[in-house]
């Protein structure tokens, strides 16, 4: 489907200190869009776990944002640990977070699940050692 | 048309919903307004600043940025003090910060009604009730958290406007100044055989914002007070007028958990629960509203946050140094906690029972008012995003 727009993100992992930052500019690129709030609330919910999943588990990711008259489509490729186990990473409430993660409020091991409930669309792929590439969409139409 | 026109005759209420008015006479069209604007509303046509309507909050930057006195709030006029048969003041508790620190809240309150205003009311009773209310609510409401102070309408435009995720998070509870007005209409009405309707009370204010948000009220149907005068309007007459009152001996103790609502953090300061943030200035509000859209401060009960740096003290339209104004604050707060003590003005179960009772509720649901897109369509608005090339 044809693009109508595109951006690409650094997320490095450790950052906490500018954890839920793209969520918040693509975001404001969707309100500039006239996407619907609801879909935006979804859509956000989405990229802010991304993104702390990033933060918290991998070296760096490009988390790429793309809009198509059909939907709204983020595709986020980290270089890190990867996932060993799929099915048990998408297990509401399993986790490998740290202490100190739960320290700050996060590993509750809901991350994933949360994505995969607030988009129509859902795709990981990992390579234990590599990295792993998330892709999710949210319909418009 | 995108902008409202300049307002051709300057003390008219200004074109569309705004409290703010350009004085096309006065403006040289120098943009200091348009780059103090926190909302990117204003900008120059024809020589003169406009105001974009539905990008304003009325946080009244432009007025305290412009050198050139081209902008001023269009406050209302003795004139429509003529409206009423029976006139109440009730002055924001910033007037008290106004006139050095050994003038007591008294003496202002006596000046100003020897301004012509039938009855004065003093606003630290209800503003310590409201911070009861705050810690009951906070105490039985279930989140989302951190909730956010009602207390600066320019605020609360704002998350309408750019934070609508956010409006579940606005404590939903009636700023202090209209559960006050509320309750002295009733009791006035009551008490003097009057119709509701011929009382006019009138906020005595620090800035546009509150006056905007008596005439375009959010949350309740129509605002409880009627309209509202600049402290720096009475300021010169209330001066004159304290000159010749003096102090007395032992005056009534105010509540200083209120009296401490003036400034930034003052509304938190009265909370029993310290898990609480204060946040002045416009630019540092759009950083922690930020911070709140992205999760971060879900830990925080409470954050109470002022499009003015430091405050109702710091209104575009006090007089006093913002300062100087706090100096006078706590030396006032000092004097009147010494005499009253500490405790809550109306007890626990008091208020709690008013909060069961829906006393203290907004009366209707705030609505967003989303910004419009960059396009009609998702094609044009995408094309607009890209910008060129």
């Amino acid at each position: 489907m044809s693009e109508l727009y595109g951006k690409s993100f650094r997320i490095r992992g450790g950052d906490f200190e500018h954890g839920g930052e793209v969520a918040t500019r693509i975001k404001a690129v969707c309100k500039d869009l006239g996407i619907r709030p609801d879909i935006i609330r979804r859509l956000s919910i989405a990229n802010f776990e991304a993104e702390m999943n990033v933060i918290m588990y991998a070296n760096e990711a490009d988390l790429r944002f793309e809009v198509s008259p059909s939907d709204l489509r983020v595709v986020v490729a980290d270089r890190g640990q990867g996932i060993p186990d799929i099915g048990l990473a998408m297990t509401p409430g399993w986790s490998t977070a740290t202490p100190a993660m739960r320290a700050r409020g996060f590993g509750a091991g809901l991350g994933l699940p949360n994505i995969k409930k607030s988009v129509d669309e859902f795709h990981l792929e990992s390579t234990p050692g590599a990295g792993t590439t998330l892709t999710y969409a949210i319909r418009l139409a | 048309m995108p902008f409202a026109s300049p307002d051709p005759a300057p003390g008219a209420r200004p074109p569309g919903r705004r409290s703010i008015v350009f004085d096309a006479k006065r403006c040289v069209g120098c943009v200091t307004c348009c780059k103090a604007c926190p909302s990117g509303a204003i900008r120059v046509r024809g020589g003169c600043a406009v105001a974009d309507p539905e990008l304003c909050i009325d946080c009244g930057e432009c007025i305290r940025w412009c050198r050139h006195d081209a902008v001023r709030a269009a406050t209302d006029t003795s004139a429509d003090l003529e409206r009423f048969k029976y006139t109440v003041a009730l002055p924001s508790l910033t007037l008290y910060s106004q006139f050095g620190k050994d003038v007591e809240p008294g003496q202002v309150l006596e000046a100003l009604r020897s301004l012509g205003f039938d009855e004065v009311y003093d606003l630290s009773a209800m503003c310590d009730m409201h911070a009861s209310a705050t810690d009951a609510y906070l105490s039985e409401c279930g989140g989302p958290w951190p909730k956010i102070s009602v207390t600066c309408p320019a605020v609360i435009h704002l998350i309408l406007l750019r934070y609508p995720d956010m409006i579940g998070n606005l404590l939903p509870i009636e700023p202090a100044r209209e559960l006050a007005a509320k309750l002295l209409r009733r009791r006035l009405s009551a008490e003097k055989g009057l119709d509701p309707g011929d009382i006019g009370i009138f906020f005595i204010t620090p800035c546009a914002a509150i006056l905007h948000s008596i005439h375009h009220p959010v949350g309740l149907e129509s605002s409880y007070l009627d309209g509202a005068f600049g402290i720096a309007e009475l300021y010169g007459p209330l001066l004159r007028a304290i000159r010749s009152i003096a102090p007395v001996e032992n005056p009534p103790p105010l509540s200083a958990r209120g009296l401490l609502w003036a400034m930034a953090g003052g509304e938190i300061a009265g909370l029993r629960d310290a898990n609480t943030i204060t946040v002045g200035g416009a630019r540092d509000v759009l950083r922690v509203f930020d911070h709140i859209e992205e999760g971060k401060l879900q830990a925080v009960d409470f954050i109470e946050a002022y499009i003015c740096p430091d405050g109702c003290i710091s209104g575009p339209l006090a007089v006093e140094g913002r300062y100087a104004a706090r100096r006078t604050v706590q030396q006032i707060v000092r004097r009147h906690s010494r005499r009253a003590g500490e405790g809550a003005a109306v007890p626990e179960e008091k208020v709690r029972a008013l909060l069961h009772e829906h006393f203290f509720d907004l009366e209707e649901h705030l609505q967003a008012r989303p910004l419009r897109p960059l396009g009609r369509n998702l094609e044009e608005a995408a094309a607009r995003r890209r910008g060129p090339g």
